[in-house]
């Protein structure tokens, strides 16, 4: 059996048709194909959050950098939806964002911070997120987000 | 029967590690991720959680002995801390992070000290309980709720 490390795919592997129902939690099916990506340095952060979007339908990748989010999308990924860490080690969060809407990237973007820092905000704001949130990761607020993507 | 008591005892040690908050919603997430294809999901992300964060929390050790105390690079380490207790539900580790970053914010060394102390306290607490309630329910064989059924 493969260990539940970097790499990692959750149980759903298709996002059509997916309708879990478990402990009280209802994951809805998505009409669309909808694809995300993680740009975390931290592992543990990594794999937690990529599972998380599966649960909710989103086949996702994950990256640890700035860097290797936008060499992604340069190499013709797309995605729907993508959420950056307030901390990467090299290339920032929010430069990372205003990079991929510099690129052209059109998708939802979500700012992601663990502690919150004042100018954090703005700064995501003004390189084009369109939300600020703290972690963890939520289907709370994750599936009014791709309810509205997929509409 | 002996088995049933054994998951029942299971069933308390983990519903006290949410009743005595240690644990908050995100651990139940964890759970959730957890399936016939990754029956140990849990118990492997909170290894990687251990595993990552002692060498963090060595930086921050090594941080705080400096003079004067670079506060930046403290936060930046929390951030890291933080997000990762984030990721496995560790509610009491969070909060004294969270604490951390308020005397961090007005440059309170030694409050930062005593901050990461408690800190690291509640840090070691959890990984007790948490390797307990793991024997335990290895012992105590596969249950019901155990893992997610595929469907």
């Amino acid at each position: 059996m493969a260990p539940a490390i970097e790499g990692m795919v959750p149980a759903i592997e298709s996002s059509e048709g997916n309708n879990k129902m478990n402990k009280g939690y209802q994951y809805p099916s998505w009409k669309k194909k909808l694809r995300g990506l993680v740009v975390d340095n931290e592992e543990l952060c990594r794999i937690v959050e990529k599972g998380i979007m599966g649960l909710c339908g989103v086949e996702t990748q994950a990256v640890e950098t700035g860097e290797a989010a936008v060499e992604l999308i340069a190499s013709g990924a797309t995605f729907d939806i993508i959420v950056i860490d307030r901390f990467l080690p090299s290339m920032t969060g929010p430069e990372t964002a205003r990079k991929m809407r510099e690129m052209g990237v059109e998708s939802k973007i979500i700012g992601l911070f663990a502690l919150y820092f004042e100018g954090d905000e703005e700064e995501f704001v003004a390189a084009g997120v369109d939300d600020f949130k703290e972690k963890p990761l939520s289907p709370n607020w994750l599936v009014p987000m791709l309810r509205e993507l997929d509409n | 029967m002996e088995r049933n008591q054994m998951h029942r005892q299971v069933s308390v040690m983990r519903q006290s590690l949410f009743d005595q908050g240690y644990l908050d919603e995100q651990f139940i997430q964890l759970e959730e991720l957890q399936d016939d294809a990754n029956p140990n999901f849990v118990e492997e992300v909170v290894t990687l959680y251990y595993r990552d964060s002692s060498r963090l929390i060595l930086s921050i050790d090594q941080a705080l002995e400096r003079n004067p105390l670079d506060f930046n690079k403290l936060d930046t380490y929390m951030h890291q801390f933080k997000g990762s207790s984030t990721s496995i539900g560790a509610k009491k580790v969070k909060a004294e992070c969270t604490q951390f970053r308020e005397y961090c914010k007005v440059g309170n060394g030694e409050g930062c000290m005593r901050t990461f102390q408690q800190a690291k306290k509640e840090y070691t607490i959890l990984k007790r309980k948490l390797e307990a309630y793991f024997q335990q329910a290895r012992q105590s064989g596969p249950s019901e709720t155990a893992c997610r059924p595929r469907n």
